[in-house]
């Protein structure tokens, strides 16, 4: 949709309905933490389907799927380009454990960086990890383990995809416990 | 002199009559070149919003924001302060970072606003002129005809409703009360500033009693006979503070027990109805807009300013716009959230019609948490469209509202942080 289709359809533009996300997600959407993950630099995709996802219940959360209601779908991807062009800014001041950190990198490049490349710093595919909020990323975990963010309904992923994520997840749960998420979660969390 | 410049100057000129030609046929902005002069008054969540997001919009707009205050401190997460979760500083802000943007920062108190020659007066620091004038004066009390009710009685019966002073004073009693002491929090009628706040604060500071002075209470002594959030706060006053039972740490005295007029003697809030003692008293007082809207007449008779809610431009003065707490903007809540979104729509329409644009299609968003002990926190939240046939601003419906009554734990622990997170990020959105 072009800006003058947009104004035609008396649609707010991009950066102003992107703008009201801002006052959660931090400034051009590169948060100051200490729980609300970042959404700049994020596949402009992955970001609408995360907010159809909300919008339609298939994705839990706390607040998202209230608000996420509010938007027309052609209004969510205007959002998600927006923020897809934002560059992150990775500023969220929290303390890690650099052992664990280190112990977790080893184990993300073994389970997660399949899709989660680079380290978790790119978000061109998949949503970038590195630097995200440590609160957060234990969340989703636990989400994905309890089965409340179910892998196997989500319509964004392939069935290759899903099995790749699902067998990473069950393995290293297996080999590595508790104390495997962890170190992974100190490992993103600890990215500059 | 080479043809190019003549030819340049040719064209401005053109353009310039065209502008003139548009002016009387009723365009509703003067084109001119990028910039222009913005003086905002008061530099709260709606005046310092508009400033950084009118340089974000364009840097060479001249922007003036006359404040008293050189250190602001936050009414949102100051009930943290009174549960002593945070310290004052902690909800301090400066205005460096506007200032860093270029934005003018003038500490001084604004004392008038002349529409017709548009320029703004202040105490101390002369006059300034303007092409749009902000005014986000926030919220004055409008104290009853009551006895023991006065602006003198803030300095032992303190509002904490603005917070800083105000704030350490209550928190300063809280402490010095004994144990088995009573804290009395007379409610405000509506509308007020932040509908919620009253009833986090009473949740705060039950907190507070309950981990160190456990057989005291907190009586709400209200003026209405229902609140925001009703139904979560007294969920999670039943589930943390006894609520309802005879060990209750929270009692609500609504409105039809309490009457409209509440008395204040030292150590007593009296009403027709309730003779309470309390040790601690916090008188909320009933609020209308900050005291320059009056002064510049923008207000209407119930103390409020109506305003255009596509460009919160005053509905009574041209060029002046309105927003934050003193603007008339229901359905959005007089919220920070609210004062935020509402100063990015004001930044947006004085940006365009300086650019000789359309003003866009206006988007607001309030997102409001609230605290109520330990792992507890819980929201409310709604998107908004401008309705420009009645001139209105209604929440899209199926969307928005409150967190379900049967939320897990773990999603109240997670409203706690994502609430901090909410705190962190809006600080930086306003204040940069």
């Amino acid at each position: 949709m072009s800006l003058s289709d947009a104004q035609a359809a008396g649609m707010a533009p991009a950066s102003m309905l992107a703008n009201t996300c801002n006052a959660c997600h931090g400034p051009n959407g590169s948060t100051y933490g200490p729980a609300t993950p970042s959404i700049a630099g994020t596949n402009a995709d992955y970001i609408a389907d995360t907010m159809k996802a909300y919008k339609s219940g298939e994705r839990k959360s706390t607040i998202m799927g209230r608000i996420a209601k509010g938007y027309t779908d052609d209004e969510i991807m205007a959002i998600a380009k927006h923020f897809a062009g934002q560059k992150l800014m990775r500023q969220v001041e929290q303390k890690t454990d650099d052992k664990l950190a280190m112990k977790g990198q080893e184990l993300s490049r073994k389970y997660c960086q399949d899709c989660h490349e680079k380290d978790g710093y790119t978000g061109i595919d998949y949503p970038a990890l590195a630097g995200q909020p440590v609160p957060y990323l234990s969340y989703q975990l636990a989400d994905f383990l309890s089965g409340s963010r179910n892998i196997e309904e989500n319509p964004a992923m392939s069935a290759k995809e899903k099995r790749k994520k699902i067998r990473n997840l069950t393995d290293l749960e297996k080999a590595e416990g508790d104390a495997g998420f962890q170190a992974i979660i100190n490992f993103y969390g600890s990215r500059k | 002199m080479t043809n190019k410049t003549l030819n340049r100057r040719a064209f401005l000129g053109a353009t310039g009559a065209a502008v003139a030609a548009g002016a009387v046929a009723g365009t509703p902005f003067v084109a001119r070149a990028a910039g222009g002069k913005v003086v905002i008054v008061g530099g709260g969540v709606g005046g310092a919003t508009t400033a950084r997001y009118l340089k974000l919009a364009d840097p060479n707009i001249d922007v003036t924001l006359i404040e008293p205050l050189a250190t602001y401190h936050t009414c949102f997460m100051s009930n943290e302060v009174l549960g002593g979760e945070r310290s004052l500083d902690q909800i301090a802000v400066s205005y460096d970072g506007l200032k860093k943007m270029g934005v003018k920062v003038v500490q001084d108190m604004a004392t008038g606003i002349d529409a017709g020659a548009k320029t703004v007066a202040t105490k101390s620091s002369g006059t300034f002129a303007y092409d749009r004038c902000v005014v986000a004066p926030g919220i004055s009390f409008k104290l009853p005809q009551a006895d023991g009710v006065s602006m003198a009685m803030f300095d032992q019966v303190p509002h904490a409703w603005k917070a800083g002073p105000q704030t350490a004073l209550l928190r300063k009693q809280l402490e010095a009360m004994n144990d088995g002491g009573t804290v009395c929090i007379v409610a405000p009628p509506n509308p007020f500033r932040c509908p919620p706040g009253p009833y986090e604060r009473a949740s705060l500071i039950a907190h507070y009693l309950k981990h160190h002075k456990p057989k005291s209470k907190v009586v709400i002594v209200d003026t209405k006979d229902k609140f925001s959030k009703q139904g979560l706060f007294t969920q999670a006053w039943k589930r943390l503070y006894g609520f309802g039972t005879d060990n209750a740490m929270i009692e609500w005295i609504p409105a039809a027990k309490a009457q409209d007029l509440v008395k204040i003697v030292p150590g007593q809030v009296k009403t027709d109805f309730v003779d309470l003692k309390a040790d601690v008293i916090n008188y909320i007082p009933p609020q209308v807009a900050g005291q320059i809207a009056f002064d510049a007449g923008l207000a209407n008779d119930k103390g409020w300013c109506p305003v255009n809610k596509q460009t919160f431009e005053s509905s009574v003065h041209k060029n002046i716009h309105v927003l934050g707490d003193a603007s008339v903007a229901a359905a959005m809540p007089k919220s920070g959230y609210s004062a935020n979104s509402q100063g990015k729509v004001t930044a947006v329409a004085i940006a365009s019609a300086f650019a000789g644009s359309e003003v866009p299609t206006p988007s607001y968003v309030n997102t409001c948490y609230s605290i109520a002990g330990t792992d507890y926190g819980f929201s409310v939240a709604a998107v908004y469209r401008y309705d420009a046939a009645k001139n209105m601003i209604a929440g899209v419906k199926g969307a928005g509202g409150l967190t379900p009554g049967d939320a897990s734990a773990e999603d109240l622990k997670r409203e706690v942080q994502y609430a901090y997170s909410w705190y962190d990020n809006i600080v930086k959105d306003i204040w940069g």
